[in-house]
């Protein structure tokens, strides 16, 4: 079964909450002609602001701060703050989310700022349509911009410090559509997480810097849609992802000092990104054991999509091991800059996970100094006889694990850096609102180019 | 739900209370009791499946304290109970009220609304109590229920789900052992590995009858639904709560025990003081709308 399932039972429920007691309008939605309701001009809260709204209105919020945690169930409408640094959603560490859409599709999210929630900031969970715009989320506790089981979405234009986790989750979904387009991530656990996603899922043209990991797909069985696969990379600028002053989740204490690290994570393209200074590697490939795994079955593999890869793993449950291992096949790795490794630029290590060495993943006109093993793009090219001694000067894995690291910090109290002057939308008071209906507009790959060095 | 009222539902409470003082004894079999707890058992195997799927909000809850306390079997009689591992609201005790909770407003869960109190008997090793390390509270939906029709739990329900008196193995689909979130699941304790250690998972009722907070058995107001939902005598469907209550213990179970018995007698105890609205608000809007709201926080991405 499709996960279109899900969102079957998400709109099933149409749950009218645009009682709106106390409207100002004369139609039951709270919106003037316009179909915009203003907060705190017609509703003191964004959530009776949101409760007010129907399909299609733009609530607008005027600057303030808002100490409150917003539902969203009503599809298809626009939630917008009139200033991004301005406009403040206020967890007190006390609140879970800033704002969560619950299985109600295509609702946005622009121009705002969500900061010290216990959970997340802006979260989308179960939804076909969602965007992200121009949004600010700083120290949260699990993620900065979060979405699950979720399909035909955008993050773009936005920024997210100082969460354990991920500054940026895309996860349980296949195909995702969707689309995380010039964002900054920094000082979070993960730059990006993405658990169990890919199928047209692009990150492109962002920022993954200073966080304890930079980018890094994986596969689990907790979450749906194993394994991991088809995520495009392309045109980002990742560096400095070794910093043990922030918070972070166990994953991303494992996988300290990695630039782009693929984790059990397959058929993926990492493409013409910049990566520097990295204390293990620039870009890694390897598999990943998940201990205590839930039961994986053939027919499990195929939830999200037919065609799911049947090679992972089907496993019974009488016979489900202790830990599982991850392969991470089929890779590709081409046209990146790599530099300032201190293992290494480019890694690959199956650990004998895979029949072949390479574990068909492969490395071709990349611009580096050194890979393990050694002469990389030699023996696993894209194009090309794949063949050599993969012994020589091995990825030594054993460094993510065995090395020392630093305690993290709680969350709560890392000293952030300032976000520093990020864009406002244009014309974020006058125009119109836009959900987000249908699938985005996937990047053209062929446009984006390989950036310089922030600095250089 | 006031005060006066949770303490009205306390006050029927009477006889299995003294079945529950019997710490470090074996409870003998009781044929009226096994009757009067006979509730039936959920449909599948909710103790056996924990993937963040569909309609569900969780949270882990870390152990909080052990004491010989329960304010639904043994209230305002500390020290009356066998000893327990508590979770979620860290003031509780054997006077606690579920309004003294709701005051308090604290917790040790992810979640900070669930202010509710979970409790479990304490798992004794050679050496004494062995303290668990968290519990997982998953909330979902049981098959045959309709998840639109799910009422909030109201203030002050109390419940025990598992036969803490088992003469004999219980349905593990109400409660049993296993090894980490491994499907299986079994009346005795189970020889884990490190990677997955000793987890108790116990599933509680989901149809109300709609009028008491509880009852002299703490089990006959409520009831598991059916393939087909819940009873017409119990017509309120709650959401379904399973407990996965972990523990830092691997290898040969030889030697481990209950503080209220053997294995089989594995049991947990639920006194509701979530904060109303938010309780609300999730199982309206995360169960009925079938989405993952909140995992338990385990350290994986």
């Amino acid at each position: 079964m499709r996960r279109t399932h899900l969102v079957g039972l998400g709109i099933v429920v149409v749950g009218v909450l645009a009682l709106a007691a106390c409207s100002s309008s004369s139609d039951d939605s709270g919106a003037d002609s316009d179909g915009v309701v203003h907060v705190p001009e017609d509703f003191d809260t964004i959530q009776a602001g949101v409760d007010a709204a129907e399909p299609g209105d733009l609530v607008l919020v005027a600057e303030g701060t808002y100490r409150e945690a917003v539902t969203v169930e009503t599809p298809d409408i626009v939630i917008r703050g009139e200033d991004r640094a301005g406009v403040v959603l206020e967890g007190d560490f006390e609140l879970e989310n800033g704002i969560r859409i619950l299985g109600v599709d295509g609702v946005v999210v622009e121009n705002m700022t969500a900061q010290n929630y216990a959970a997340n900031g802006f979260f989308w969970t179960g939804v076909t349509g969602y965007r992200g715009s121009y949004l600010t989320a700083i120290r949260n506790g699990d993620y900065g911009l979060y979405a699950f089981e979720s399909i035909d979405g955008i993050f773009e234009h936005s920024y997210a410090s100082g969460s354990p986790d991920a500054g940026f989750y895309i996860g349980a979904c296949f195909p995702c559509s969707s689309v995380i387009d010039d964002v900054i991530s920094e000082w979070n656990g993960l730059g990006y997480s993405g658990t169990n996603s890919g199928g047209d899922l692009y990150i492109v043209n962002s920022v993954f810097r200073e966080n304890w990991v930079g980018i890094v797909p994986n596969s689990g069985t907790y979450e749906p849609c194993f394994p991991q696969r088809s995520t495009i990379m392309v045109g980002n600028q990742v560096y400095a992802n070794n910093n043990g002053q922030a918070d972070a989740i166990g994953a991303a204490q494992l996988a300290f000092g990695n630039g782009i690290l693929l984790a059990g994570a397959s058929s993926n393209v990492v493409m013409r990104n910049q990566i520097w200074d990295h204390d293990i590697a620039g870009i890694g490939i390897v598999p990943l054991p998940e201990d205590d795994p839930q039961p994986v079955t053939s027919s499990e593999l195929a939830a999200c999509e037919s065609g799911a890869p049947d090679e992972v793993l089907d496993v019974d449950e009488d016979a489900l091991p202790a830990t599982i291992f991850w392969t991470a096949i089929d890779n590709m790795v081409t046209e990146n800059e790599v530099s300032d490794s201190r293992l290494v630029d480019l890694g690959l290590n199956m650990v004998g996970t895979t029949p072949t060495a390479d574990g068909g993943n492969c490395f071709s006109d990349n611009i580096f100094t050194t890979s393990a093993p050694t002469g990389l793009e030699q023996k696993a090219p894209c194009i090309g006889v794949v063949g050599g001694d993969f012994d020589e000067g091995s990825f030594d894995v054993g460094q993510l694990i065995a090395r020392d690291k630093p305690e993290p910090v709680p969350y709560q109290d890392v000293d952030l850096p300032d976000p520093g002057d990020q864009p406002n939308m244009p014309d974020a008071k006058t125009a119109k609102a836009r959900p987000q209906r249908e699938t985005p507009k996937f990047p053209d790959l062929a446009s984006i180019s390989l950036p310089v060095k922030i600095g250089s | 739900m006031n005060r006066a009222a949770v303490a009205a539902g306390f006050g029927v409470i009477v006889f299995v209370a003294a079945a529950c003082t019997t710490s470090g004894s074996t409870p003998s079999s009781s044929p009226t009791l096994s009757a009067a707890v006979d509730q039936g058992r959920p449909v599948g195997n909710p103790n056996g499946a924990f993937r963040y799927d569909g309609a569900m909000f969780a949270t882990r809850c870390d152990y909080s304290h052990s004491a010989p306390d329960d304010p639904i079997v043994a209230p305002g009689r500390p020290g009356d109970s066998h000893l327990h591992d508590f979770f979620g609201n860290p003031t509780v005790d054997a006077y606690s009220t579920a309004a003294d909770l709701l005051d308090a407003n604290k917790t040790t869960c992810d979640l900070s609304d669930d202010t509710a109190s979970y409790w479990s008997p304490a798992l004794i090793g050679p050496d004494g109590p062995i303290a668990s390390d968290y519990a997982d509270a998953y909330y979902r939906v049981a098959p045959g229920v309709d998840a639109a029709a799910l009422r909030p739990y109201p203030l002050g329900l109390a419940m025990v789900a598992g036969d803490a008196l088992a003469g004999h193995a219980q349905p593990t689909e109400i409660a049993g052992w296993g090894c980490g979130h491994a499907p299986e699941v079994t009346s005795e304790f189970p020889t884990c590995s490190p990677e997955r250690p000793l987890t108790l998972r116990v599933t509680f009722p989901d149809c109300w009858d709609g009028k008491n907070l509880d009852s002299t058995d703490h089990k006959s107001h409520v009831v598991y639904s059916g393939t087909t939902g819940c009873p017409s005598e119990f017509p309120v469907p709650f959401s379904q709560l399973t407990l996965l209550v972990a523990y830092p213990v691997d290898g040969d179970p030889a030697g481990l025990t209950l503080a209220a018995g053997p294995a089989r007698v594995a049991h947990a105890d639920f006194l509701n003081a979530w904060q109303p609205e938010a309780l609300a608000t999730n199982v309206r809007a995360c169960l009925g709308r079938g989405v993952v709201c909140s995992v338990p926080t385990t350290g994986s991405p």
